[in-house]
């Protein structure tokens, strides 16, 4: 039961990205007074794209063609470690989290390959903008998942989830509150979103995910495109499930579930209009000061394993 | 009323890592408005962190400075700070000598130091830990400012967040001093950042700039 | 009442002197309130001289109060008396009218009092940070670039100061609550004299609380290294409140110096407090007498002289004693005169010449020989030449030293002693030997000034030669409270 659970979760994050992805777009589009494409539009779109012809630059190399797919499988891989309705997943063990961490970085490198691979100049600006970001980010995104491990004394992600159910909410931590910071910076860099990266703009020199994926078409477009969306979905459901899990069932009954489910949706939601605030406030930096805002992402992170160590809680 | 009390509670022991953030907010602001907006953050962090203790204690006295600190730092100086931005028209850029990355990681190290040097004392006197290191902090962090900053405005600013450290110190190892001895306090702050601000058009009238760094003229 | 009244004076004149139109009628008024504060500040002293400490919850008067007190009258009185006659030449400017100076001194000589007359750690602070506040707008009165610069520089690092000392209070207040003094009075001078002998005050407590005391008013008094506003802020301001920031203020922040060391000497010894004022003083003395030769300027030389001064003031209290407290006592108010002889030559030097620049000035000897005679006087009194007074106090401290055996502190007393005599030698022979440049046009002189200056040389020379019995008394009352 808990199994099929598991992978009916994995499904539900790799399924339900594109909703996620349709409505932060629509709520963005009520920020700003219009009224915005439906939240189900990035459905049609990958449909449209799956039935489309998948054009190749003839000086790409297998690398431009497997690039999609490999990412895709990495990042549906990397869901199966997050426990949503209940507090297991479908694959976790000892140390998981650092596991998670190189997965999204192997689906890093394989998009910046096949986006030099792809022979166009936006292609090699994207990749070299996104390795910085990266490199930036990976540092924080570790120490945080190390302090917070550190402080549940549980190796494994969906040990640290059980660990937080179990706490009481008002006893909040600094390693929590600062790790949590982190993560949210992470999360905007790792996704592609502002302040880092503008998921809706249409010059290419302001791109950097875009840019990487500009030479795909067809069915490899939709793997690209699915991807970036279930890894947004990825990350906030992370945040979720480290930091606010409380809802979540611990014993598998239909009223557990049932809350599980709802009270996963409430905060998908919450954090989806978060996110939808904070692109449409806060202006894109540029590239030079994208360091700038790691570099917080990585203090903040440092203090929080300090934390660990000389504050009691 | 003992959820009052329990919210009271925990509204006390956790306002010391809000403040810490509060802390990291100010090394990254760029701009003068940020800055201004967080250290209103900061005074109401630290006025709720007062009302909490007022409640626990019942102490009437320090709902008065809960009352007065509100309506000084986080109503009144935030008020005449933007003011002042308006009146001096100058540039809103803070003028930190260090980027953003580089003030995040120093204050971060400055965090570490206040732990380190309220462990050493806070086993003599039972006071929570956190709050003292809160405190010791934002007086290193308002230290810090006011020696990084060019900007007039933001060595006025640090001085107020020093002070913000010092009234914390006294308000968590004694439960604040005695009500006449901190209305003469905030008076002469507020007294001091009038004049300040006086200055503040002087400089900017026979300078031309509002860049500290550059009044160098008295040397030797 | 008799409290209350040398602190209600100088308000109600700050706010009077507001509505006199006329320069003539302001002056005359300031004056007039200056010896009416005079006379009360003398009836208090007289009333505790032969009645006894007068107490009350906030206010409170004793030896060591009525000594200061009366330092602050006799400089208040010289000084207004020659600012009537240096600012007649002030325009009509929107804050640089003589009737806002003399409203602004009065809120200055306010704080002053408010801080000797203080009879709680916390009114003392309180009126410390006001005498900042209060002498900003003085300092940058003439608003030239240089004023302002020395105006912000002031405000600014003397805040943060007294900020630090205002932790030093708190961490002090911690200690008196923790060994068991309620909180009303663990800030109350009297209820801390029987706490410290009484109960037992923790130690770590009280030195850090000592450590942040003395950085934070040290800021005020001066000493190195926070000393770095004290040469712009008394160089740019005004002739008569560079007297009173050299002659008062800084006495003003030794006073809270010296009432801490009470406390702290009682809780934990004497050496802790003693070591930390002694090296401070040390440091002062020496790099303010090495800062000296290289001046060009005079009122920054004078002002480094201040510092130096003030360090020597340091080591008398350091060192204690019945010697160190008597000459560190004696030395704060020959120091003031002496200072403020100084500082009005410097003012007639300004005048007469334009400028202060000490090597553009020469032959002054020939063409102004009265300033000539005034500044020889305060220069030999200021580096300690007999018959002069500061001769006495110098004396009385270096004796102290060598009577305890510290023979590197007297040696090197002894040096910054020479080596500041001949840097004013040097400066002083400059400025009025040579051949006489043309006259500026400032001839005329007020009687006021120059009987303001002869008043001052003749008491150095009083003093030098034979200190009046009054004195002596009020000297021995202030000591008695100091032991």
């Amino acid at each position: 039961m808990s199994t099929a659970l598991a992978i009916l979760q994995a499904l539900f994050l790799v399924l339900a990205a594109p909703l996620v992805r349709g409505a932060v777009g629509r709520l963005k589009a009520r920020f700003q007074r219009r009224q915005g494409a439906s939240v189900w539009r990035p459905y049609s779109d990958l449909i449209k794209l799956f039935q489309k012809e998948d054009l190749i630059p003839p000086t790409a190399s297998w690398i431009f063609r497997s690039a999609p797919r490999i990412v895709f499988a990495v990042i549906v891989t990397a869901a199966a470690f997050l426990p949503v309705f209940q507090t297991t997943a479908l694959a976790g063990h000892r140390g998981d989290f650092i596991l998670f961490v190189y997965l999204l970085a192997i689906g890093r490198f394989f998009l910046m390959l096949g986006a030099m691979d792809g022979g166009s100049g936006f292609g090699g600006m994207g990749a070299s903008r996104e390795a910085l970001v990266s490199t930036m980010a990976e540092g924080p995104l570790l120490l945080a998942f190390v302090a917070v491990s550190i402080v549940a004394h549980r190796p494994a992600i969906a040990g640290i989830v059980e660990w937080t159910v179990g706490q009481n909410f008002f006893d909040i931590s600094a390693v929590h509150i600062l790790a949590f910071t982190t993560l949210g910076i992470v999360s905007l860099a790792e996704a592609g979103r502002m302040p880092v990266d503008n998921p809706t703009t249409h010059l290419e020199l302001t791109m950097i995910h875009e840019g990487m994926v500009l030479e795909y078409s067809g069915p490899s477009l939709a793997l690209v495109e699915w991807a970036n969306a279930i890894k947004l979905n990825v990350l906030l459901s992370l945040l979720i499930a480290l930091f606010v899990p409380w809802g979540i069932a611990t014993q598998l009954t239909w009223q557990a579930l049932v809350l599980a489910l709802g009270s996963y949706a409430v905060k998908l939601l919450l954090l989806a209009v978060l996110l939808a605030g904070i692109e449409s406030v806060i202006a894109k930096l540029r590239m030079y000061l994208v360091p700038d805002f790691l570099g917080v992402a990585t203090a903040l992170s440092t203090l929080a394993v300090i934390f660990t160590m000389i504050a009691k809680r | 009323m003992e959820f009052a009390e329990v919210a009271a509670g925990k509204v006390v022991s956790t306002s010391a890592v809000f403040l810490m953030m509060t802390i990291v907010l100010l090394a990254v602001s760029r701009r003068v408005s940020t800055a201004i907006l967080v250290f209103g953050l900061q005074s109401a962090i630290i006025t709720a962190q007062v009302a909490g203790t007022a409640f626990l204690e019942s102490s009437r006295e320090a709902w008065v400075v809960a009352g007065l600190i509100f309506a000084f730092k986080v109503l009144g100086i935030p008020y005449a700070f933007f003011w002042l931005v308006q009146k001096l028209k100058t540039s809103r850029d803070v003028q930190a000598v260090t980027s953003p990355a580089q003030s995040v990681f120093l204050v971060v190290l400055m965090i570490f130091v206040s732990y380190a040097v309220v462990r050493s004392y806070a086993f003599g006197i039972r006071v929570p830990e956190d709050a003292l290191a809160a405190a010791v902090a934002l007086i290193l962090t308002g230290a810090y400012l006011m020696v990084s900053r060019k900007k007039a405005l933001i060595q006025m600013l640090g001085l107020l967040v020093l002070e913000n450290g010092i009234f914390l110190a006294a308000l968590t190892t004694t439960f604040g001093m005695p009500l006449i001895i901190e209305m003469g306090i905030l008076f002469d702050v507020v007294i001091g950042l009038l004049l300040m601000g006086i200055f503040a058009f002087r400089i900017r009238d026979t300078f031309e700039h509002l860049d500290v760094s550059r009044l160098r003229k008295l040397r030797g | 009442m008799l409290l209350v009244l040398p602190l209600v004076i100088p308000l109600a004149a700050a706010v009077l002197v507001l509505t006199f139109r006329d320069r003539e009628t302001a002056n005359r008024a300031a004056l007039i309130f200056c010896l009416a504060e005079s006379a009360a500040i003398g009836s208090l002293v007289w009333r505790v001289h032969t009645g006894g400490n007068l107490e009350g919850t906030y206010l409170r008067a004793d030896g060591l109060t009525s000594f200061f007190l009366v330092n602050i009258a006799l400089i208040s009185i010289l000084s207004l008396s020659y600012a009537t006659g240096y600012l007649r030449h002030m325009g009509e400017g929107r804050f640089a009218s003589p009737r806002w100076f003399y409203a602004l001194v009065n809120m200055f000589l306010f704080t002053m009092v408010g801080v000797c007359l203080s009879a709680n750690l916390g009114v003392l602070w309180i009126m410390m940070e006001a005498t900042t506040l209060a002498s900003a707008l003085l300092v940058g009165f003439y608003n030239t670039e240089g004023a302002v610069e020395a105006g912000w520089k002031y405000l600014v690092v003397c805040t943060v100061g007294i900020a630090f000392a205002l932790f030093g209070t708190i961490v002090f207040y911690l200690a008196a609550v923790k060994a068991g003094m309620s909180q009303t009075s663990a800030l109350d001078w009297l209820g801390l004299l029987a706490g410290v002998s009484q109960r037992r005050f923790d130690p770590n407590l009280v030195r850090l609380a000592f450590v942040f005391i003395l950085a934070g008013y040290g800021t005020k008094v001066g000493f190195v290294p926070m000393h770095s506003w004290l040469p712009d802020a008394h160089a740019e301001a005004p002739t008569p409140v560079s007297a009173m920031l050299s002659a008062i203020l800084l006495n003003c922040a030794m006073y809270a110096l010296m009432r801490y060391e009470i406390l702290v000497s009682r809780a934990v010894g004497k050496d802790f407090p003693g070591e930390l004022l002694v090296f401070f003083g040390l440091a002062s003395i020496v790099v303010a007498g090495l800062l000296i030769l290289v001046q060009r300027d005079l009122k920054r030389m004078l002002a480094y002289s201040s510092v130096e001064h003030m360090g020597m003031i340091a080591i008398g209290m350091g060192l204690g004693g019945a010697l160190g407290f008597l000459g560190a006592l004696l030395h704060t108010f020959n120091h003031s005169v002496a200072k403020s002889l100084l500082f009005f030559g410097a003012g007639s030097v300004r005048h007469k010449f334009g400028t202060l620049r000490m090597d553009r000035v020469s032959g002054m000897g020939r063409s102004a020989p009265l300033t000539t005679a005034m500044l020889a006087v305060g220069a030999l009194a200021i580096v300690g030449m007999p018959p002069f007074s500061l001769f006495v106090s110098e004396f009385t401290i270096l004796s102290e030293s060598f009577s305890q055996s510290r023979y590197v502190v007297g040696a090197v007393f002894l040096i910054v002693l020479s080596i500041v005599f001949g840097g004013f030698v040097h400066h002083f022979l400059h400025m009025a030997c040579g051949a006489a440049q043309k006259t500026p046009p400032e001839q005329d002189f007020t009687a006021a000034e120059y009987a303001v200056m002869f008043t001052a040389g003749a008491l150095l020379l009083c003093f030098g030669v034979r200190i009046p019995w009054s004195f002596t008394a009020l000297l021995r009352d202030a000591v008695s409270v100091l032991q």
